[in-house]
């Protein structure tokens, strides 16, 4: 009994941290509406400031390249460290509010989750340039003497730490609930115009919390350092857990989300010592999966319950695409395809296919975050769920390619018919989180087995094969070999025809119609549930392909490659190009996959090596601000090439179409029918 | 209620000349000259579309005006945002009321509550809301909430106070009894009232001056009591005709 005490304690520590990351994200989407991704990476970046200081007495600046230490003397002790780093962490607030979500205080949702990846990339990526990847322990900060009460251990530094976060909650409850600045809060997230008229800046209100909020994110990265060892990626991984919290909190009770984020760490750390009495239960992953199962179950069980901003009608929709001539599109881009394959070589001919397969990702999202408004941030785990299950069928010697991929594309749609029931209930942001909390169960319970996944050497793929003929990327010392580039341009090209020719179908437009307003979709008769459930489903299968494909294209498939944040990485990247349009999915893979080949062009011809992902982090934000509706919908426009790529295709493949010529009688010339609208035309 | 003339030498609050408004850089309102002294009630009216409430957001400061000149207080405010004006003492309700429709009626009593001023005397003022002020103010009716908006509007101690379509959605009886408040309030405070309303014999009772709109331009304007006395120039002001100042009866 005594050790499951023990046990309950201990696990008040890393609760502690969901509750202090958690309390910030309540605070800044209380006053900005942003859920804030990179409340954990401000985290880890308050932690190394505190640690560098109290280690070496030098000032980290959150640049590379450039100098980025300013020493102040030898090491600190704690209090001179600690107040630095809270006045440090004062300043940064201020600088990430006014240069990133100032001008996006008015965006879309979707589009300050956007920017929050951004700056979670910069902020590992500088981590890891200026301090390396290998974890740093750090001195304790709280007492951390334990005491013996009636024969249980208690761990000092558990206590404080939940005392401190306990605290906060309180102080913040009271704030909100009795003083001007809580009040004044309050009213400037709810109705902007009204608090101007009685002289309050609404800009100016967000931009205190924003600060506050950043101080209690280093503040919970100083106290957890101790407890838990500090590396730049593990720390921006607690928001997962955090968000957890801040869901059952419904993103707005201080109080509910603290007892949720302690409530979770007291669970997780009780897992752990379940798993030692019951051999039976799995070894892996069940400390950090379940938590996430309860949040999915209870989340979308009392969704009546959710509410707040995220509720109804704030997910503003991203501007549609609507695809003319599929057929021919199609076909040119294929030509084009197949001319940059020859053309290329080497690295940038498997850049080159890296960006087909993420086309094929990001097809997925089109189809349900820009035709049908519902976020996904499980989209990795699909394609994750279908590469493992090629991985399988890949053993089974004789079966075609198509087959095998068709039957693991076909695997990952259960999982998203799954994932499309919270979507009956959740909407919005909400739904962003249940999805991330999913996506976090699967990282924690389906790929860690061993077994299905291969642990973390991942599993071989065999090359895919067609009646005897070897498709594989790798043939002896070729590599990459323009047979598989192909098959990977047949492929998802033919996935880009039925999703535009999806998009212009009957069913494209009840998609389109759930998405605007569900109430006036059912109204003319749609059943909103099924058309849901449906098009989970069909991103799902999208997803399940690009992962089979990515499988194929890498030889090999690891579970790291389908985590919760590659997931949210690539509806950053998708929402960015443009998620309302198959142009935004060629966009995303083209010039923003990481692996894709634009960035591997930079790469190459730049150097920019080392600094690729600060790099993408500030161009994602910067995109993010720059293009509220995405890149491809600025291309659409008039002025973008669009339409003159459009142009030039009918002049490469004519239009077939016999012209419908109308006679109107006392006018000088008739009129075609076309669809580009009624031109007249001189009667013959 | 009769119409008393405020005293002649009463200061302006608010001079606006050659005032240019609207949305994207094209004109709504083109060319309009209006003054509101301190005390008086001054009703700007017009039909749909007249240009009224575009005149009274550039006047609060949500848009920017694109020509002329605004003064409020004896200081020009064109361009000036609109938190920092209301800070200034000019007061908006706009027509959608903006109220914080999560907050209780006394949270945002006090929320808006100049450093010197009370609720006391507003609540004096709209004895309705005092029976009501633990609730939230999206739960009132439409008549408590538009009391709340003008008692929160009220409680800042402006020195001009804009009202936007006051009778917008609400039942004639309420409408009646809220207006002559406005009276109330330029005479009790000594504030400027200026007032777009739809409701005409309503708005002329209440004002003692009026400007009517068409198409933009100031088509007409007089004292309440030579607008009330002239109906046909009235209606055919209305309908744009040309610009003039009412011939005193």
């Amino acid at each position: 009994m005594t050790s499951y005490v023990l046990f309950l304690l201990l696990g008040l520590g890393a609760g502690s941290v969901y509750s202090l990351l958690g309390l910030g994200m309540v605070l800044k989407y209380r006053s900005t509406g942003v859920v804030d991704f990179a409340q954990g990476a401000i985290a880890m970046w308050g932690a190394y400031v505190f640690l560098r200081l109290r280690l070496t007495g030098k000032l980290e600046l959150p640049w590379f390249a450039l100098p980025h230490e300013i020493s102040l003397g030898t090491g600190m002790a704690i209090v001179p460290a600690l107040l630095i780093t809270l006045v440090y962490g004062t300043v940064l607030g201020l600088v990430v509010f006014f240069l990133v979500y100032r001008p996006l205080l008015r965006a879309a949702p979707l589009t300050k989750v956007c920017a929050s990846v951004g700056v979670t990339l910069f902020f590992e990526a500088v981590a890891v340039l200026n301090f390396g990847t290998t974890a740093t322990s750090a001195p304790p900060v709280l007492p951390s003497k334990a005491f013996v009460i009636s024969g249980v251990v208690i761990p000092g530094d558990r206590i404080w730490i939940a005392g401190i976060v306990v605290a906060i909650a309180v102080a913040l409850t009271v704030t909100f609930r009795y003083t001007r600045f809580g009040l004044a809060t309050r009213a400037g997230a709810e109705n902007e115009m009204g608090a101007a008229l009685i002289g309050l800046s609404a800009t100016r209100i967000a931009a205190r919390n924003w600060v506050l909020a950043t101080l209690l994110a280093t503040l919970s990265g100083v106290l957890i350092t101790p407890i838990s060892s500090l590396d730049p990626t593990s720390y921006t991984l607690f928001v997962v857990p955090a968000l957890g919290a801040v869901l059952i909190g419904r993103f707005e009770s201080f109080w509910i989300t603290t007892a949720a984020g302690l409530g979770l760490g007291i669970v997780q750390s009780e897992l752990v010592k379940l798993q030692t009495v019951f051999t039976w239960l799995p070894q892996q992953g069940l400390s950090d999966g379940v938590p996430f199962l309860i949040i999915l179950v209870t989340m979308s069980l009392a969704a009546k319950r959710l509410g707040a901003r995220g509720a109804t009608g704030t997910l503003r929709n991203p501007s549609l695409g609507r695809p003319t001539r599929p057929g021919a599109t199609a076909l040119l881009a294929f030509a084009v395809g197949v001319v940059v394959l020859v053309a290329l070589h080497g690295s940038l001919r498997a850049a080159f296919m890296a960006s087909i397969v993420t086309v094929c990702l990001a097809l997925g999202l089109v189809v349900l975050t820009g035709y049908v408004g519902q976020v996904s941030l499980a989209q990795m785990s699909f394609a994750g769920f279908g590469a493992f299950v090629l991985s399988h069928l890949g053993h089974s010697v004789g079966m075609p390619f198509f087959l095998a991929l068709l039957i693991s594309a076909l695997s990952a749609v259960p999982l998203g018919i799954l994932m499309g029931l919270p979507a009956l209930r959740v909407r919005g942001v909400n739904l962003a989180v249940v999805t991330l909390a999913a996506a976090a169960a699967m990282d924690a319970l389906v790929f860690s087995s061993v077994k299905f996944t291969g642990g973390l050497g991942g599993r071989k793929i065999g090359s895919p094969e067609l009646f005897g003929l070897d498709l594989g990327i790798a043939k002896g010392n070729s590599y990459p070999r323009v047979v598989f580039g192909v098959m990977l341009l047949v492929v998802v090209i033919g996935a880009g025809y039925c999703v535009a020719r999806l998009r212009t179908s009957a069913t494209g437009r009840m998609l389109v119609a759930v998405r605007s307003n569900e109430r006036a979709a059912s109204a003319v008769g749609i059943r909103v549930a099924p058309v849901k459930l449906y098009v989970f489903a069909l991103s799902a299968f999208l997803s399940g392909l690009g992962g089979g494909l990515l499988a194929y294209e890498q030889s090999s498939v690891s579970s790291s490659t389908f985590t919760a944040q590659a997931s949210l990485s690539l509806l950053a990247l998708v929402y960015v190009a443009g998620v309302g349009r198959i142009a935004g999915a060629v966009v995303a893979g083209i010039m923003f996959a990481s692996d894709g080949l634009f960035v591997s062009f930079l790469d190459k011809t730049l150097h920019v090596g080392q600094y690729q992902t600060v790099v993408a982090g500030i161009a994602l934000a910067l995109t993010a601000i720059q293009n509220p509706d995405g890149v491809a919908s600025n291309m659409a426009g008039e002025r973008g090439p669009g339409p003159r790529v459009a142009a030039l295709r009918d002049r490469i493949i004519p239009r077939r179409h016999r012209p419908v010529v109308l006679d109107v009688p006392g006018q000088d010339g008739a009129f075609v029918e076309d669809v580009a609208g009624p031109t007249p035309v001189s009667r013959a | 209620m009769p119409a008393t003339e405020a005293e002649p030498e009463a200061e302006a609050v608010l001079t606006v000349t050659g005032l240019e408004a609207g949305y994207h850089g094209i004109p709504v309102v083109r060319g309009l000259d209006l003054q509101v002294r301190a005390g008086e009630v001054v009703a700007l009216l017009g039909s749909n579309g007249a240009g009224k409430t575009t005149t009274l957001m550039t006047v609060a400061g949500l848009l920017a005006p694109l020509g002329g000149s605004i003064s409020f207080d004896g200081e020009s405010i064109g361009g000036v945002a609109a938190h920092r004006l209301a800070r200034r003492g000019l007061s908006l309700v706009p027509e959608d009321r903006a109220l914080f429709a999560e907050l209780t009626v006394r949270e945002n009593l006090r929320l808006a509550r100049a450093k010197t001023g009370s609720e006391r005397d507003v609540l004096d003022l709209l004895p309705e809301l005092t029976k009501c002020l633990d609730r939230k103010a999206g739960l009132l009716s439409g008549g408590e909430q538009q009391m709340l908006a003008v008692g929160r509007a009220l409680v800042t101690r402006p020195k001009l106070l804009v009202v936007d379509e006051m009778s917008l959605g609400l039942a004639p009886v309420v409408v009646e009894r809220l207006l002559p408040v406005l009276r109330r309030v330029a005479v009790g405070f000594g504030t400027g009232v200026l007032v777009v309303e739809q409701h005409v014999t309503l708005a002329l009772d209440v004002a003692e001056r009026a400007y009517v709109l068409a198409h933009g331009r100031l088509v007409l304007s007089g004292t309440a009591a030579q607008l009330r006395d002239q109906p046909d120039l009235l209606t055919a002001s209305y309908l744009g005709d040309a610009v003039r100042a009412a011939p005193s009866t």
